[in-house]
Formats: C-alpha cells, sequence, structure tokens
C-alpha cells in the first residue's frame, strides 16, 4: 500500500513532464529534449531569487522564467528551424545541442553537487497504521492535481484550448482556417516550460536536484507518453501513473538498481508490440511519426 | 613528444567510432544512441577474457566484436519497424538496458568475472594486461600509438571499401528511398543487419583499443553521455562521407587540447568543452546541416 502511494505520487511528477514534453510535441512536432535543461535550470532560478524575495516569489519569478525560456528556444530555434521545413532529426539534435548548452552553463554557475530546496525536516501524516505521506508529497500531489486538472479543463473549454488541440491535429488546415501558427506554437512552447518548471520545483522540494537528472527525467516523461499512447493527452498522464506506480513496486519488492532497467524494458516492450499506446488509436508508425 | 603520441592514440579510438557510427547514422540515415553501448561490449568482453581466461589480445578482440554484432541485432531489428524519432527511443531503450546490465551485473561476494559478478559493477575493471600480438609486446606509448594507428587504419580501409562497394551504394539508397529500393528488388532489411552489424563490431574493436591503452574500464564508457558525444562527433564533423567523421574526430580531440592555451581553471575547463559542442549543434542545424565536412542531412 505504501509502494502504491508512493508510486501514485512520483508518478504525478513524472506526469506533469511528461504532459510538458507532449504539449510540445503535439502541435509541433519537436521532439523537445531541451525540457531536460529547463528541468535542471528552474530549481537554480528558484534558489538565487529565494534568498532576497521568499519562498512565493521564488516559485513564481521560477515558473515564469521557465515558460519565457521555453518560448525563447522556440522563438531563436526551433521556429526559425520549422519555417526551414527543417526534418524531426534536425530539430532533435539541435534540441539536444540546447539541452548540452543549458546544463553546462548550469554546472559552470553553480557547480555539479545535489541540493535541495528545502532546509527544515519534512512534515509527515500518517494514515492507519503504517502508510506515511510525507509534506513534500502532498505538494507534489496537489500541484500535479491542480495543474493537470487546469490544463484538462483549459483545453476543454476554451477557445485557446481548442486551437492547441486544431493545431496538433492538423497544422496545414489550421494556417488555412487563417490562426497564426506562430502565435501558437510560441504558446506551446510556453506552456510546456511552465509545466515542466512546476514538476522540476516539486521535485526539488523532495529530492533535491543536481544539473544531470533532467535529461533522465525528460526520458522517464517520454517513456510515459509512449507507454500511455503518444497522440493525447489523456495517454501521457495515464503513462506516467502507470509508470510511477511500477518504478514504486520494483523497489519496493527488488532494489532501486532495477528501476531503469525495468522502466526500459517497458519502453522496448511497447515500441515492439503496441507502438501506438494504451490508448491510442492504431496508425501506421511512420505516417505520425 | 609522449603527450602527441597519447593524443594519436585518443584521435585513433575516437577516428574508428565515427567512423563507424556513421555507417549508421550517416549511410543509413538512421539515428542511434546506442553506439557507446557496442563500444563498452568489445571493450568488457576483451578484458574480461584477457583478465580471466587468459585469452591473446586478437581473439579476445574478436570474440568481443562478435558479441557486440550479435547485440546490434537488437536494434537492427527495431529498424525494420521503426523510423524517426521512434528509432532513437528505441535505441535509447537498447542503450539503458546495456548500460545497466553493466553497471549492475556484480556482486562483492564473487571473484570478477564470475557469472555472479561479470562486470565488477560501478568499481569496473583494473590490471588490463597490454596486448600482445604474435609475440610483439605493445607496451610503451610509441609502440602503443603505432599499434592503434595500424589498427585504425585497417578499420578505416575496410569501411572504405565496403561505402565504395556495390553494398555501400545499396545503403545510400536505401537511405535516400527506401520503397524505391525495395520495388527493385533490394533486401533493405538484411542491409540494415548487415550495415548495423559492422558498425557495432568495429566499435568493439575501438572499445578494446581503449580497455588495453588505459588499462581500466568502468561502466561509464556505456553510458548515455558517450553516446551523445560520439553522435556529437559525427554529426560536426560532417555525414554521409569518409572525410567528415575523421574530421568530428580531430575536434572532439583537438578543442581541449586548444581550451588548455587559456587560463581555465581545470573543473570548468570540462564544462566548457561540452558547452562548445553543444553550441556547436545548435549552430550547424541552422547554418551548415550537413556538418563541416560532410555531405547529407539528416532526416
Amino acid at each position: 500500500m505504501q509502494a502504491l502511494i508512493n508510486g501514485l505520487i512520483s508518478g504525478s511528477s513524472i506526469a506533469l513532464l511528461a504532459l510538458a514534453f507532449q504539449i510540445v510535441y503535439l502541435p509541433t512536432r519537436v521532439f523537445f529534449i531541451a525540457l531536460g535543461g529547463l528541468y535542471s535550470i528552474v530549481p537554480c532560478i528558484a534558489i538565487a531569487v529565494k534568498d532576497t524575495g521568499g519562498m512565493s516569489f521564488a516559485v513564481i519569478v521560477a515558473i515564469v522564467g521557465g515558460a519565457m525560456l521555453s518560448a525563447f528556444c522556440e522563438w531563436a530555434n526551433h521556429g526559425r528551424l520549422a519555417r526551414c521545413n527543417a526534418s524531426d532529426g534536425v530539430q532533435l539534435i539541435s534540441s539536444l545541442g540546447i539541452y548540452i548548452v543549458i546544463v553546462q552553463m548550469i554546472a559552470m554557475v553553480w557547480g555539479n553537487n545535489t541540493k535541495t530546496l528545502r532546509m527544515e525536516l519534512d512534515s509527515v501524516t500518517t494514515f492507519g497504521d503504517n502508510i506515511v505521506v510525507t509534506g513534500a508529497q502532498w505538494v507534489t500531489l496537489l500541484s500535479a492535481i491542480v495543474s493537470i486538472g487546469g490544463f484538462a479543463l483549459f483545453l476543454r473549454y476554451s477557445k485557446l484550448g481548442l486551437r492547441l488541440r486544431a493545431l496538433a491535429d492538423n497544422p496545414i488546415q489550421f494556417t488555412l482556417f487563417g490562426y497564426n501558427i506562430n502565435s501558437h506554437r510560441l504558446l506551446a512552447f510556453a506552456l510546456g516550460g511552465m509545466f515542466a518548471a512546476i514538476s522540476a520545483l516539486v521535485t526539488a522540494y523532495d529530492n533535491g536536484f543536481e544539473p544531470y537528472a533532467g535529461l533522465h527525467a525528460v526520458l522517464l516523461a517520454v517513456v510515459a507518453v509512449i507507454v500511455g499512447g503518444q497522440g493525447s493527452f489523456c495517454g501521457a498522464v495515464l503513462g506516467a501513473l502507470l509508470l510511477g506506480l511500477i518504478r514504486a513496486e520494483v523497489t519496493w519488492y527488488s532494489s532501486a538498481r532495477w528501476q531503469d532497467m525495468t522502466t526500459f524494458a517497458l519502453l522496448a516492450l511497447f515500441l515492439l508490440l503496441r507502438p501506438q499506446g494504451l490508448l491510442g488509436k492504431k496508425t501506421r508508425l511512420e505516417s505520425v511519426s | 613528444m609522449n603527450y602527441l603520441l597519447h593524443l594519436l592514440v585518443y584521435f585513433d579510438i575516437y577516428a574508428i567510432l565515427a567512423l563507424s557510427l556513421n555507417l549508421v547514422v550517416g549511410y543509413c540515415g538512421l539515428l542511434t544512441l546506442a553506439h557507446a553501448s557496442f563500444y563498452a561490449i568489445g571493450g568488457y568482453a576483451c578484458a574480461l577474457l584477457m583478465l580471466t581466461a587468459n585469452w591473446g589480445f586478437l581473439p579476445a578482440m574478436l570474440t568481443g566484436a562478435f558479441l557486440s554484432a550479435v547485440a546490434s541485432l537488437t536494434i537492427s531489428l527495431s529498424a525494420w519497424r521503426l523510423r524517426g524519432d521512434f528509432f532513437v527511443l528505441a535505441s535509447l531503450a537498447v542503450q539503458t538496458l546495456i548500460y545497466s546490465a553493466i553497471y549492475n551485473w556484480s556482486s562483492s561476494k564473487y571473484p570478477i568475472g564470475s557469472w555472479e559478478n561479470l562486470t565488477n559493477g560501478s568499481f569496473g575493471l583494473t590490471g588490463i594486461p597490454s596486448p600482445k600480438l604474435f609475440g610483439w609486446e605493445i607496451n610503451g606509448t610509441f609502440d602503443y600509438a603505432v599499434f592503434a594507428t595500424g589498427v585504425a587504419g585497417l578499420c578505416g580501409f575496410i569501411l572504405w571499401r565496403l561505402k565504395s562497394s556495390p553494398w555501400g551504394r545499396l545503403l545510400l539508397a536505401m537511405r535516400d528511398d527506401e520503397l524505391a529500393a525495395r520495388g527493385l528488388g533490394k533486401n533493405t532489411r538484411l542491409a540494415k543487419i548487415q550495415a548495423i552489424a559492422i558498425a557495432s563490431a568495429i566499435a568493439a574493436v575501438a572499445g578494446a583499443l581503449y580497455a588495453t591503452h588505459v588499462r581500466y574500464l568502468n561502466p561509464d564508457s556505456a553510458s548515455l553521455d558517450e553516446s551523445i558525444l560520439m553522435l556529437n562527433m559525427v554529426i560536426v564533423g560532417g555525414l554521409g562521407n569518409f572525410r567528415g567523421p575523421l574530421v568530428g574526430a580531430a575536434i572532439l580531440v583537438g578543442l581541449p587540447e586548444i581550451l588548455r592555451f587559456f587560463d581555465f581553471p581545470d573543473a570548468q575547463a570540462a564544462n566548457l568543452r561540452l558547452l562548445i559542442y553543444g553550441l556547436l549543434l545548435v549552430l550547424l542545424m541552422h547554418f551548415r546541416p550537413q556538418g563541416i565536412a560532410g555531405n547529407y542531412r539528416l532526416e
């Protein structure tokens, strides 16, 4: 039971990042590895601001900073490449380049060591006999529910959400209807950066952070997207929760060192046997990739 | 002088890796992140056979190359069905699985090389003997530089002959239009398997060279960062021809040495070097997507 709860909570922080990846990937088809760089830099911003402006101000600055940085990646790099009709591979490689640049800058400015956002010991809530939920886990769970729920409502009921879904569905027709594709792409990147920032902050608050953790986190998110079904937002969240559960169970019953092996074995299984994911419709991979 | 010879050995190793990776990325058009794992399989197989079974260098290296070629089936079979981003992900899965296997296949209760403690985990293998070839004991840096250059030359020659053969042209045809190549009755699946297996076997040779040169091997040589570095080399240097990867390897080996002339603190120099690689990737994608000396643009 404890493993189940731990899994759901760590899964919800993966879900935030998976959603961030998906918000960028579906409308723009950019495999946004640089999200890993954002994931690493956001807690650093928060720590730098915290000393002068207090915690809540630092969180706001960090989230806005993450969104702006992500939008800057689109404005300066991916958008320009897309207007030159660059292929998927080119987008991926340049995103990888941005990731390397951001991470190395963090390492040069703030150093390589692991840091944490939380200074004091964590409070603990106990249910029943032996089920423990820490304060940081509550924070993770609540911010995941609020932001994922908010995003679901935004997609479902607002005009802008509808337009984002339309862009994801068919970019060419979207342009034909007279909407500006560039500004909507910019919005998608900013939203993606925002969700990545929230995910990074809750993880940094719970477990601490170091510059090189970003890539691993993004890869987990991508596995979640593939498992859940890479055509939908819902699938990403479902896949992330499932992945969190599986990783927690593996840790509980065997050892944390098999976590990655199980995760990527799962990825290989899904890619070979069910590449459309749990919620996806059956299509040919070539047509969606 | 010793320093230059040392650099030459590293250049040889990276040149072998870059040329072999180019066979997959530049000639088959498949972006793979698993190359470092085949490099590590070659290194580990060679080192373990030499350490625990007292094999000679040549049979140990060839066994490593064979194992690596067999392991490469995991990515070439997924290349049958997957393309683009999905193939990258599949190769990433293979890379992580092999890395975790090397990292976790250890137990302190058993001697190194037994079935329970094959790789000695994160501690790595130490005291790998230096190679001996037909009675030639390769010991000093000069000997090793000559040896490594010879091996690199041989690998380069094999790859060059392959690329200018009809089979090499089949790869190019398949990369540019797989459907058309299949329409002409070519077995593109078999060609992919062959190309990836050959590239992996040659990467394993580079791994064996590295293991016997440094005489220490740890799981870092199978890490994702190592794969990214190799990919970086090929993409910066250039894809799809013979000189591109050589340029990439030269830049990779030369850049840290050039940075040495400026007075950076040592701790920052490594970060700065990687930062420059990252920046090069971003800029090249905008201004020269085929790399500095290449002639193929990534799909």
